[in-house]
């Protein structure tokens, strides 16, 4: 009797589990295999212990994958929070117009990434795109978006911030719905200017919502994958081979499979510990907020 | 069914919930346990339901230990301070809920009747259809206490029933809620932070604080010997006077700047710190009924008018002593009039000093 | 004063109309590239003769695409993944927000880490071991792997939904005579219905948009429509028309479900983190 009460949470969470550990053994049995040579050529492997995480470091490529990683998910991140705020101040005003775009403001980021990729890929195509017959009019025209290394990489970020704006966008408005008006009453009877009253107020205030915007666009950027597979595959050149496409080339272009996984779970270490950075800096955020209201 | 806890302990975390809390509530007794929010009164009553399971200490119904025995099959029904009623079904189903339970099956026949019938005694009959959400406050307590009188039950567990409504619905309520026969008959265990619903109703009232029982007895015990200064506090508006200062040889108690001087029927040694308690309702104005009091020399610091009667506060010295008086008494007094209230010896109740650890305990007639 | 801020309120609202051309123009777009036909597809841009030939190529399967067959792989492994997410995860939400005990606190953080792993790291190995196991290119394979999207957000979403109740609500019903699974079932379960609905939908949108694993983890049988979408693009001709309508279709299914739960959205995709 009492063991089945102590026992019942525990039998609730078995199937959950189970399936978890469903995912966790391919990622335990992914480990193990980076410790040896294993590939399509190599289907006997022999231990090479911490062998390819060495050659992993010491590649030029690995660290130019990394240096594309970084710009694509600075990038990314800064431009879609910086857009994100902006949006959501706007609706926030609450105009005719406003309450119309809001409505259809979800769209872009129900679109699967490598599907907008698609769609991006034909519009900026150099000679026939449509982006290139809007521009010309603005001395823009005959940009090579996708064929030089900067603007692939700028390319792929513009898609990421196409589709991702809105997520940033759509949290930073709940929050802004969710902010006391009380303090904002006070400012306004004290005279305070617009600028004073978003930058003591609203920003501190709003920034742990942007803060948990930011920390999934961030880590998810990091992991990119579809968008950069669809648009430029990497290229031209290597110009932006992220991490995962890297991983992506070298286990199944390739078939190095235990090379392969060595890049995943360098990056999952990265992403690792830019989760644990940002996470201790949204509490610090959370709790100045809370001094602010 | 009694109902009876022993020594049982409870913790959150590093919160203490109960802290040897030691109650019996005998057979049909109504029972109110009085206490402040965090006492550990809501936590008590689920460990006697059986929704919480205690650390330590065990829970008797019917003389039985209900350790193993889950809340479904203990036969307690409990109205809780939220209500705890299904937002999503009528009121009717609410009621009904009990009564479609395994444990409680009526056939739907007579599980009709009998929400029928309980509606009525509750007046919310012309509710049954409405759904829970579009009910005042007052008619969800009805419907808690309803589901809670639908079915048999070994006990009544009441947790704040009536802390939602208002003073008046409150004042009506509390005059019906003993007129139950059901109520009448039942063990009741009822948990207030109110001291006056704890007097009108409890056959017996227990005092938590901090996860304890500091005091159980009859409303008499409760008021003529409270355990020590908060429960004396806790009963009684206008508060308890609580006047602080020594005892002198004799037996006359003194307060610190000499302005008070009271002779005690209880013997103190000679020095003890003490604070002299005395109910506003014990003050005469003028001493007519009590004309062997003693007599105090003050002038009038405030009067608020309380319906019929007056609250009086006297300034003797640096102390304040509040009083209450009829209206034909106090109706001409003016602020600094000069009054000489009186006292008698035997209502003073006396207690040691109060301690930053816990309030002063009363000092006991031998 | 008032000139000036009526002059600020266009200003608000211009740029608003200039983010949502930007964010709507490419979705406008596909639909008009979809209905180009063939021979106006380079010498035009918003003058042409439209047709639904487009649609009915990648739909009628010519091309050797099966795109139809995709379709109803990517119905069928996503409604099977977020079916198989909620019978496992919804105890195990419910037992972590109702009982705080070590066993749930790991299991939640091991489900919240999956959310932000590169999924190559499972995918990798998952492709050798559905190899020998057989598990390639089936719908067993999809919905397994799929529990790395699908489950964290339901387990997550779910017991934020959980939390949110009061237990009073259940507790009467254990007093009513009820027993805990009848508790949990006529009580509990009744009350999240609209947060079942909508991580539902949602699990199933992440689903369906999902590429990656399809990308490696099949080849032809159980290929979804977002690789499916892709291999329009590939060929020795370009054949803009025919992969603009083959995204448009394969987005119209988490489009429909997106706006019905606009709603929820908030608490979805912040993982319980943000409420509205």
């Amino acid at each position: 009797m009492r063991l089945r009460l102590a026992l019942r949470p525990y039998l609730l969470i078995a199937p959950a589990l189970l399936l978890t550990c469903g995912i966790l053994y391919p990622f335990g049995l992914g480990l193990y295999y980076t410790l040896f040579d294993f590939s399509a050529s190599k289907p006997q492997p022999d231990m090479v212990r911490l062998h390819n995480y060495e050659t992993v470091f010491t590649e030029d490529a690995f660290w130019n994958s990394a240096w594309v990683t970084v710009q694509y998910a600075v990038g990314a991140a800064a431009v879609e929070t910086v857009l994100g705020v902006a949006v959501a101040l706007l609706l926030h005003r609450s105009s005719l117009v406003g309450r119309v775009l809001e409505k259809i403001l979800i769209l872009p980021l129900m679109i699967a990434p490598v599907i907008a990729a698609i769609m991006w890929k034909l519009m900026l195509q150099p000679s026939v795109g449509v982006v290139d017959h809007l521009l010309k009019p603005f001395g823009l025209g005959g940009v090579q978006w996708t064929d030089t290394p900067t603007g692939a990489l700028l390319s792929s970020i513009a898609v990421d911030v196409w589709v991702y704006t809105p997520f940033v966008a759509i949290l930073a408005l709940a929050g802004l719905r969710s902010l006391p008006t009380s303090p904002f009453e006070a400012a306004a009877v004290d005279g305070a200017g617009w600028w004073y009253t978003f930058r003591r107020l609203t920003l501190p205030m709003l920034w742990p919502y942007v803060l948990v915007a930011v920390i999934f666009r961030f880590m998810d950027s990091l992991k990119v994958f579809d968008i950069i597979y669809a648009l430029t595959e990497g290229g031209p050149g290597d110009s932006t081979v992220a991490l995962q496409i890297r991983a992506y080339l070298e286990a199944i272009r390739f078939q190095r499979y235990s090379f392969g996984i060595s890049y995943t779970i360098v990056l999952w270490a990265v992403v690792y510990l830019a989760a644990m950075v940002l996470v201790r800096h949204l509490g610090r955020s959370q709790r100045k907020a809370a001094e602010v209201k | 069914m009694s109902v009876a806890l022993r020594d049982v302990h409870k913790r959150y975390g590093r919160t203490k919930a109960l802290d040897g809390i030691e109650l019996r509530v005998e057979e049909g007794e109504f029972f109110c346990l009085l206490g402040p929010s965090g006492a550990g009164k809501t936590t008590t009553l689920k460990t006697v339901a059986g929704l919480e399971r205690p650390d330590r200490g065990s829970v008797e119904i019917g003389g039985r230990d209900v350790r193993d025995v889950e809340p479904y099959d203990r036969g307690v029904a409990m109205c809780f301070e939220s209500y705890a009623l299904y937002p999503h079904r009528s009121v009717y189903d609410n009621l009904a809920s009990p009564l479609r339970s395994p444990r409680h099956r009526l056939p739907a026949a007579e599980a009709r009747d009998r929400v029928g019938a309980i509606a009525e005694l509750l007046g919310i009959s012309a509710l049954l259809d409405r759904p829970v959400g579009q009910l005042s406050n007052g008619q969800r307590q009805r419907v808690a206490l309803g589901r809670v009188l639908v079915r048999p039950a070994r006990a009544f567990l009441l947790d704040e029933p009536l802390s939602h409504l208002d003073a008046k619905l409150r004042q009506q309520m509390r005059a019906e809620l003993k007129a139950i026969g059901a109520v009448r008959r039942t063990t009741t265990l009822y948990v207030t932070h109110d001291s006056v619903e704890a007097l009108a109703l409890g056959d017996r009232i227990g005092v938590i604080r901090q996860g304890r029982i500091v005091q159980t007895g009859t409303r008499e015990d409760i008021w003529y010997r409270p355990h020590d200064t908060e429960v004396a506090r806790a009963f009684g508006r206008p508060r308890i006077n609580l006047l602080p200062g020594t005892v002198t040889g004799g037996g006359v108690f003194r307060s610190a700047d000499g302005a008070v001087e009271l002779p005690l029927a209880v013997p103190v040694p000679r020095g003890t710190e003490v604070l002299v308690g005395v109910r506003p309702r014990d003050v005469s104005l003028t001493g007519d009924m009590t004309g062997d009091g003693h007599r105090l020399a003050g002038s009038v610091y405030v009067t608020e008018v309380l319906g019929r009667s007056v609250e009086v506060t006297v300034r003797i010295g640096a102390q304040q002593l509040s009083l209450v008086a009829a209206r034909s008494e106090a109706g001409g007094l003016r602020v600094d009039d000069p009054v000489r209230p009186a006292v008698r010896p035997e209502s003073l109740l006396v207690f040691e000093a109060d301690r930053p650890e816990r309030p002063g305990r009363r000092i006991e007639r031998r | 004063m008032t000139h000036k801020k009526r002059l600020l309120g266009w200003l608000a609202d211009a740029a608003l109309v200039l983010y949502f051309l930007f964010a709507l123009f490419p979705i406008a777009w596909m639909v008009i590239l979809s209905l180009k036909p063939a021979d106006q597809l380079f010498s035009t841009y918003f003058s042409f003769t439209p047709t639904l030939g487009s649609y009915r190529t990648v739909l009628g399967d010519s091309e050797g695409i099966p795109f139809v067959r995709f379709f109803v792989n990517s119905l069928v492994v996503s409604v099977g993944a977020v079916a198989l997410s909620l019978v496992v995860g919804l105890p195990a939400a419910y037992a972590s927000a109702r009982w705080r005990f070590k066993g749930s606190e790991n299991l939640m953080f091991t489900l919240l880490s999956f959310r932000f792993a590169p999924e190559l790291t499972v995918i990798i190995p998952l492709f050798v071991l559905y190899q020998k196991l057989g598990l390639f290119d089936t719908y067993v394979g999809m919905v397994w792997v799929l529990q790395l999207v699908t489950l964290p957000l339901v387990v997550w979403i779910m017991r934020s939904y959980f939390a949110d109740l009061t237990p009073e609500l259940e507790q009467a019903a254990l007093l009513d005579g009820y027993s805990r699974k009848q508790a949990f079932f006529k009580v509990a379960l009744p009350l999240v219905k609209p947060g079942i609905a909508a991580v539902s939908l949602l699990a199933f949108i992440f689903a369906w948009n999902n590429f990656v694993f399809p990308l490696i983890l099949t080849s032809s049988s159980a290929q979804t429509v977002t690789v499916g979408a892709l291999s329009f693009l590939g060929g020795d001709r370009p054949r803009y028309n025919l992969t603009a309508a083959a995204a448009l279709v394969s987005v119209v299914p988490p489009l429909l479900l997106a706006l019905t739960i606009q709603r929820y959205l908030v608490r979805g995709l912040s993982f319980g983190a943000v409420k509205s």
